[in-house]
């Protein structure tokens, strides 16, 4: 079971970093889309997944990775991001829910460049309850 | 005019379906940077209860927003993609042989002036694998 008291919690934002041309190329081509410098549109999760990482290996949590369905994902952009760009990302726990003794756990990143707001991404994690 | 005009509600906008093998799952694995072992490995797919490996949910995800940008280009839609989600429903099963195709079907939800909601059905193996897909178009 997740501790329920990280809801609403956000994690530090990380440190600004660069969207490298080749990360964008790389994922660009694994989808088979043209290569251009925009970011494809599920690129993000690439940046927002790790972001969450502290929350992931934070034993007071309680978050077991093998045990984790990815359910929904969804994003709102508010601007073409670019190789080249500079994003920071800021995880929160918007939301626990129990149903049947597993949980669905809903994080939001807020994806910032030098302007503000870039983008948002909603990832639902769905957690098998454990053998109790 | 609207950049939207000439579409509604209702109307199929595209079809297509892409083929997917085990090397697809390997390169989005690199690309991603997620590399759970149900995506690559079978014995490690079968031991947490799945059939076969399984697509990523956001290798499929990815492959609608490909679909969903080549076709606003093709109709030369001055658009940008505002908004995209999915609910994984079922997972895309990849056999080591035969791999697997995932067949797209995009219809326009809602429409008007400035913004285009297409929801996307997408089948694998008979299954809907996303419930549905939904990606909205805003006018530049």
């Amino acid at each position: 079971m997740l501790n329920t008291s990280y809801v609403g919690r956000s994690l530090p934002t990380t440190a600004p970093a660069v969207i490298t041309a080749e990360s964008v190329t790389r994922f660009a081509r694994a989808l088979g889309m043209s290569d251009t410098d925009a970011v494809p549109p599920t690129y993000l999760i690439s940046l927002t997944l790790p972001a969450a990482d502290p929350l992931i290996e934070d034993p007071d949590f309680g978050l077991d990775f093998s045990k984790v369905l990815h359910r929904e994902q969804r994003f709102a952009y508010h601007r073409e991001l670019r190789a080249g760009d500079r994003v920071s990302c800021t995880v929160t726990v918007e939301s626990i829910k129990t149903v049947s003794g597993n949980d669905l756990l809903a994080l939001r990143t807020d994806v910032t460049d030098e302007e503000g707001l870039a983008a948002e991404v909603w990832t639902t994690l769905f957690v098998a309850g454990g053998e109790a | 005019m609207s950049v939207f005009a000439g579409l509604s509600a209702g109307d199929v906008v595209f079809t297509t379906e892409f083929t997917v093998d085990r090397a697809d799952l390997t390169a989005y694995a690199e690309a991603s940077g997620d590399h759970n072992p149900i995506h690559l490995d079978e014995a490690a797919a079968k031991a947490a209860g799945l059939p076969n490996v399984i697509a990523h949910g956001m290798y499929t995800m990815g492959l609608v927003s490909r679909a969903v940008l080549e076709w606003a280009a093709e109709a030369e839609l001055d658009a940008s993609l505002g908004a995209f989600s999915a609910r994984f429903a079922k997972p895309v099963v990849v056999p080591a042989d035969s791999g697997a195709v995932v067949e797209m079907e995009a219809k326009v939800r809602k429409v008007d002036a400035d913004s285009l909601e297409l929801a996307i059905a997408v089948l694998s193996g008979g299954d809907k694998v996303l419930a549905p897909a939904r990606a909205t178009l805003t006018a530049n």
